[in-house]
């Protein structure tokens, strides 16, 4: 059974394209370590168009952190700034791209609301 | 920290020494070398031969550059000045001090040269509520640098330092031994590096230049971000001294403040004030921001991108973080990490989500920059939605707050954020929800300026139609529910009850700001503001001096906060009462003259008869961002500067004793404009005059 993390990338990759990343132009590869083992994600991001999969490709920015608290966050468990913060989630390149990918998993009381910009009453979707 | 104490900055980094230049902090005192909110200093002392020195004088060179000159001995009344010593440091790209001795002897001399380091690596919450340490400390030499380090399972931090001359080091500190002939001197430059240690144990500098670097964005030395910064800023001319002095300090301490995140892109904002509120704050980056739009509009921008990229998206109770909500606060330190405190970020504030559509509009009314404006549609959005879909807590049409984190959340979730700012006059504190008025004036005036927006840039009519439907009936309700009829004020606020709070406070002077106050109700507003029990003679109070709770150094029970009335000056413009207007910005800028052009955070709110100078809130941040904003928002206020259309429009209201004032190349959509006043109104309070 697939876990979380990997969910959540499969999830992402299925959007094509996410609002709350128009402003991002990126390449981010994610390593995930378990043991002695790291499986990677890529996620490719073109003002918001996204292309997500498994291969190990360069990228401008790399995250790195356990299997373990990458399936926490993807849960909701987990906030991905303060275990940067703690030294468990390494960046290298770009340091703000855990706040960016933050925002796009669930809180801990529901998920990342991806349609906020719908201000008027009686026009939400 | 004490008033002697003294203070350098850069940004993220900031040290805080005696007047010697040495440090020696116990747990609950600020002072030491901070980066990130965590302390990487707490002891740092000079000493020659065994023996501290003496201070003979300390310069301030610039906000980055202290030079303290010093001799040797001390504690006799003459002192030895065979010796001097020279300390001069400085925060760039790290901390360094140059350390210079001077042999005025006619004879050579053998000195042992001892600096004494350490490190206690406290959190700044911990400072603040004096809390114990759960990690354990290590020191080592490497390289003939000093390593003071500390380690809670993976988080580490580590403080590094050097010396560019040969030194023994140990465990706690560096000696040199210096031989001195007649007249010779001797220097080492020494240097303090503070670093993240990573899990692949990389040591990583904490500094903005590491930072910006590591985003790719280009860093000009602090020297010259300096100058660039204060060309770029409108040039002052002026009868009145003390308004040049005040205006320069301002426009350097805003530069000191620039403060770069770790989630920026290497872009800066400013932080909220010196020593406790080096961070991204919501509210104030966003109130300095809109004071300071005349003078240096890119700090609106970079504020509007970094609150935007760090927009609430999901609930979070801990963080009281919700869809579309902006950020309170940020912050680095261990307590964050370990999750003891909400801060990575925190959202508990119920104004900074309206106030970014505020800053949002004001800003493309100066600049004309359409871009922005249709840049971040999504979120202001987004900040609209978040008014009526998690800010109105009672279902009753008002945005109020109360706190999902009970623990570690703030009550108070308006500016006035202390635990007891919000009482009823009789002293009670009212339950939750609580909607204090001045939120309804910041939601009102940001649905009007959301519409406009919608209308001219987003393209959305129907939504901009909406949102003024919704203001100006929220403009109606709110002046029958909040209007105290036989006071003749507005209340503070309403409880859960939907009773009203009716302490009079500073906050009626916000709403003539919003423009929520129905016209004939502005001149008994007006009355309150100038009447003794609200206006000191230097300035309004936050809390009127016949509540129960009036404290006249009370952090929001009484004292006076400049930056509270530079936008009260503004509501007063709003609503016509130009030499009223005048009239608050001749007291506070009168009472930055006490302060050496610096205005404190707030200052006690005696009365101006009683007490002839103005009094400082003793814990008082200093340089406070919207403090130093205020001395700006009031050369707009006085000149009375607005946009219209593709203009600028002066309209001035000077205190006669500030006599002539020329603002040049004001920038704006109109390229750069200058402004021109000569003072005329008179005041009743007795000033100093520039002009006979």
């Amino acid at each position: 059974m697939a876990s979380a993390i990997d969910e959540f990338f499969e999830e992402l990759g299925r959007r094509g394209h996410e609002p709350l990343l128009a402003k991002a132009t990126a390449t981010v590869r994610f390593e995930i370590t378990q043991g002695l083992c790291t499986e990677h994600w890529y996620v490719s991001i073109t003002k918001g168009d996204l292309t997500v999969s498994r291969e190990n490709l360069s990228a401008t920015s790399v995250v790195r952190a356990s299997r373990d608290l990458f399936d926490r966050a993807a849960r909701g468990e987990e906030n991905l700034l303060a275990a940067m913060l703690r030294g468990e989630v390494l960046v290298e390149g770009n340091p703000a791209v855990p706040m960016v990918f933050q925002r796009l998993l669930p809180g801990p009381h529901g998920p990342a609301v991806r349609q906020l910009a719908t201000a008027g009453r009686g026009r939400r979707a | 920290m004490n008033d002697d104490s003294i203070k350098i900055l850069s940004g993220n980094m900031f040290v805080v020494s005696d007047s010697r230049g040495d440090i020696d902090a116990s747990p609950s005192d600020p002072t030491g070398l901070f980066s990130d909110d965590t302390r990487f200093l707490s002891t740092w002392l000079l000493s020659i031969d065994g023996k501290r020195l003496s201070s003979l004088s300390v310069d301030n060179l610039r906000y980055y550059q202290a030079r303290f000159f010093l001799v040797a001995g001390g504690g006799e009344v003459y002192v030895d000045a065979k010796l001097s010593v020279i300390r001069e440091r400085l925060v760039s790209d790290g901390f360094r001090e140059d350390v210079t001795i001077l042999n005025h002897d006619g004879k050579a001399v053998d000195l042992t040269v001892r600096v004494e380091a350490g490190c206690d690596f406290a959190d700044l919450f911990e400072v603040k509520d004096a809390l114990a340490k759960k990690g354990t400390y290590y020191s080592r030499i490497e390289n003939g640098s000093l390593l003071l380090g500390y380690t809670r399972e993976s988080f580490k931090r580590q403080t590094s330092i050097s010396a560019s001359t040969p030194a023994h080091v140990d465990g706690r500190g560096l000696t040199f031994d210096v031989h001195l002939e007649p007249k010779q001197e001797w220097a080492t430059q020494l240097k303090v590096t503070p670093n993240v240690i990573l899990l692949t144990g990389r040591a990583v500098p904490l500094t903005p230049e590491e930072l910006r670097r590591e985003a790719g964005v280009e860093t000009p030395s602090v020297p010259q971000d300096l100058r660039n910064w204060l060309e770029q800023a409108p040039r002052l001319e002026c009868d009145w001294d003390p308004l040049r002095h005040t205006y320069q300090r301002s426009l350097e301490d805003l530069a000191a403040l620039r403060y770069t995140p770790m989630a920026g892109m290497g872009q800066n904002l400013p932080a909220a004030g010196l020593p406790w509120f080096m961070t991204i704050f919501g509210r104030d980056s966003i109130l300095t921001s809109l004071q300071a739009l005349p003078f240096q509009p890119e700090l609106a921008t970079t504020t509007l991108r970094i609150l935007a990229a760090m927009q609430g998206t999901r609930r979070d109770d801990f963080r009281d973080e919700e869809p579309g909500r902006i950020l309170h606060e940020m912050r680095y330190g261990e307590t964050t990490a370990f999750g003891e405190r909400p801060h990575s970020p925190y959202f508990g504030t119920a104004d900074a989500t309206p106030l970014f559509v505020v800053l949002l509009d004001e800003y493309e009314r100066w600049s004309g920059d359409v871009q922005l404006a249709r840049e971040l549609e999504f979120e202001a959005r987004a900040a609209l939605n978040w008014i009526d879909e998690y800010g109105d807590l009672m279902g009753n049409g008002y945005l109020s707050y109360r706190r999902r984190n009970e623990q570690t959340g703030l009550e108070n979730q308006c500016w006035k954020d202390s635990w007891n700012s919000i009482s009823y006059r009789d002293g009670r504190l009212p339950g939750f929800p609580r909607a204090t008025c001045e939120l309804q004036g910041y939601v009102y005036d940001a649905k009007l300026r959301g519409a406009r927006l919608a209308r001219l840039f987003w393209n959305d009519t129907g939504l901009a139609d909406e949102l003024e439907r919704d203001a100006e009936d929220l403009k109606r309700r709110f002046n029958r529910d909040f209007w105290i009829g036989d006071r003749q004020y507005f209340a503070l606020g309403l409880d859960a009850d939907g009773s009203q709070i009716d302490a009079l406070s500073s906050n009626i002077g916000h709403l003539l700001w919003s423009g929520i106050v129905d016209a004939d109700k502005a001149d008994a507003i007006v009355r309150h503001l100038f009447g003794p029990a609200l206006f000191s003679g230097w300035g309004v109070r936050s809390l009127s001096s016949v509540e129960t709770r009036y404290n006249p150094v009370g952090y929001h029970i009484g004292t006076i906060w400049p930056f509270d009335n530079s936008f009260i000056a503004w509501g007063l413009r709003r609503y016509g009462y130009e030499n009223e207007a005048a009239r608050i910005a001749a007291g506070i800028l009168h009472a930055a003259t006490y302060f050496g052009g610096r205005l404190p955070e707030a200052f006690a709110g005696y009365d101006r008869t009683r007490v002839e100078y103005p009094a400082q809130y003793p814990t008082a941040s200093s340089p406070q961002a919207w403090s130093t904003g205020a001395p700006l928002l009031f050369l707009r206020t006085m000149l009375g500067l607005e946009t219209s259309g593709e203009n600028l429009v002066v309209n001035p209201a000077i205190p006669k004793q500030l006599g002539h004032i020329e603002l040049l190349d004001i920038p704006g959509r109109w390229g750069r404009i200058d402004a021109y006043g000569r003072g005329s109104v008179e005041m009743d309070e007795q000033y100093p005059s520039a002009v006979t």
